[in-house]
């Protein structure tokens, strides 16, 4: 009896939650009930031995546990090929900017054997961390997935459950971007979005990541980035991480199928913010001297000149951008219109 | 102590099993083991048509020819009852407190349709076979 007892903890030692003592209490009682018939129909009471061999046959209290949970699998087998497709692709993007940027670190620097092994060892671990992101992602979706089917119902389609192809909608679609985006396009734009944020939260302190090699010219120039950049680069930050945000929304409540062309011209409404930030820059100024006192006499003239083109630029990109907005917001409205029309 | 040594014994144990098992038992272990998930359901919900607790159901499954292990049934009992096929109550019964189980109101059109679909499974693979010995 001591033994059950002992292995009836071990199990409940394997188990999560409530629901605990419940299953441990119904575990108990089986299996007293099936030693209490063990016993009777031996008419004495087991050995140890008996005891042990009967215990072993249960099964190990870690396996027991384990029938007990609802998941035992961080990707199922619906999840898996799309999590595979998206690995293979991360893993070959992330292969590939590592080797960039490691070649672009070692024409920059002084190159030498020393530095091509170090970046060829860095390069298991940059590997591993773009596959445990992947893989939590994935597992965080498998998990949603588990606890409300209905909003991923999407992911299951197969063959015959897919719509019939209609190659004048189609057509249509194609005419007016709306394409229907696929689950595997969503998690792509999401892990994607997410290594561009980290790649924009590394450029201050490494500028290379920006301007490769003219990285080092620039900081030698007597010129520099005015003050606005940097509200400028903390507004980008921000709407980068509100985009890749929402799309997390969409795929933890399973929407990531709709495109919406409001959604587009939030996101472009977005952008205008920074690029008002450059515009109205305290005197136009987007570029500065370091050494004004030294310099000032000389360049202030180019100065000034770069910093009027510069300004044209950005006025020429954000009338650019609104007029996509309004370009997408009457064409929303003209869609909609004709929908109803239908 | 005692379980740690209890669990790698039984690991090692288990693993000489499998090992000595040829690569056709071992095939042929997968593909029963597969092809009885389904059928451990139905014969679970077929039997709970009547109320039992989880060491009666075994006795009575094991009498008609259904053995089953306990790490499986008593599970399966568990996740049945959460997809609501089967409902469940404590009550006391020779100084024990047991965990009944019966097949709920929405288990047992869903028990119907298992069985038709079974009946029907069993009618292909007998034509299927019939077939065969014919050519």
């Amino acid at each position: 009896m001591e033994s059950l007892e002992q292995y009836l903890e071990a199990v409940g030692r394997h188990l999560r939650g409530a629901r605990r003592d419940d299953i441990v209490a119904e575990l108990r009682a089986n299996l007293e009930a099936q030693l209490d018939d063990k016993q009777a129909e031996l008419g004495r009471l087991l050995t140890a031995k008996e005891m042990e061999d009967w215990l072993k046959q249960l099964g190990a209290p870690l396996q027991m546990a384990a029938r007990y949970q609802a998941q035992r699998y961080l990707i199922g087998p619906e999840m898996f090929p799309i999590y595979w497709l998206v690995m293979e692709r991360a893993l070959g993007w992330a292969a590939m900017i590592y080797a960039i940027v490691s070649l672009v670190l070692l024409a920059t620097g002084t190159p030498n054997a020393q530095a091509v092994v170090d970046a060829l060892v860095r390069l298991p671990g940059v590997l591993l961390w773009v596959a445990a992101w992947v893989t939590l992602i994935f597992a965080l979706i498998e998990y949603g997935s588990a606890r409300d089917p209905q909003k991923w119902q999407g992911l299951a389609e197969h063959a015959a459950s897919l719509p019939k192809i209609d190659l004048a909608q189609r057509e249509r679609a194609r005419r007016h971007g709306k394409h229907k985006r696929t689950f595997a396009h969503a998690v792509a734009e999401a892990v994607f979005g997410f290594l561009f944020l980290v790649w924009l939260l590394l450029i201050p302190q490494n500028p290379w990541l920006m301007m490769g090699p003219g990285a080092a010219l620039w900081k030698a120039s007597p010129y520099a980035l005015a003050p606005a950049w940097i509200t400028f680069y903390w507004w980008v930050v921000a709407a980068h991480a509100v985009q890749l945000a929402w799309l997390c929304v969409e795929l933890a409540r399973g929407t990531w199928q709709k495109k919406h062309g409001l959604r587009h011209a939030a996101v472009k409404a977005i952008e205008l913010i920074p690029l008002n930030v450059l515009l109205y820059a305290p005197g136009r100024a987007l570029l500065v001297l370091r050494n004004p006192l030294r310099d000032g006499a000389q360049l202030g003239a180019t100065l000034s000149g770069w910093n009027e083109g510069l300004h044209k630029a950005i006025l020429v990109i954000a009338v650019l951008v609104a007029a996509q907005i309004v370009w997408t917001l009457v064409n929303q409205v003209w869609m909609r219109g004709r929908d109803g029309a239908q | 102590m005692y379980l740690t040594a209890y669990t790698v014994c039984h690991t090692v144990c288990f693993v000489q099993y499998e090992e000595t098992m040829t690569l056709t038992e071992n095939l042929f272990e997968n593909l029963r083991l597969e092809l009885r998930r389904g059928c451990l359901t139905l014969a679970v919900l077929l039997q709970l048509r009547e109320e039992h607790y989880g060491y009666t159901l075994r006795k009575a499954l094991a009498a008609r020819g259904m053995e089953i292990d306990e790490n499986t049934l008593y599970p399966l009992l568990r996740r049945l009852e959460a997809q609501g096929l089967l409902t469940s109550e404590w009550r006391e019964e020779d100084k024990r407190n047991k965990r009944f189980y019966r097949l709920s109101a929405e288990g047992a059109p869903v028990l119907e349709l298992l069985l038709a679909e079974w009946q029907s499974l069993n009618t292909a693979i007998e034509t299927i076979r019939q077939q065969g010995k014919g050519e």
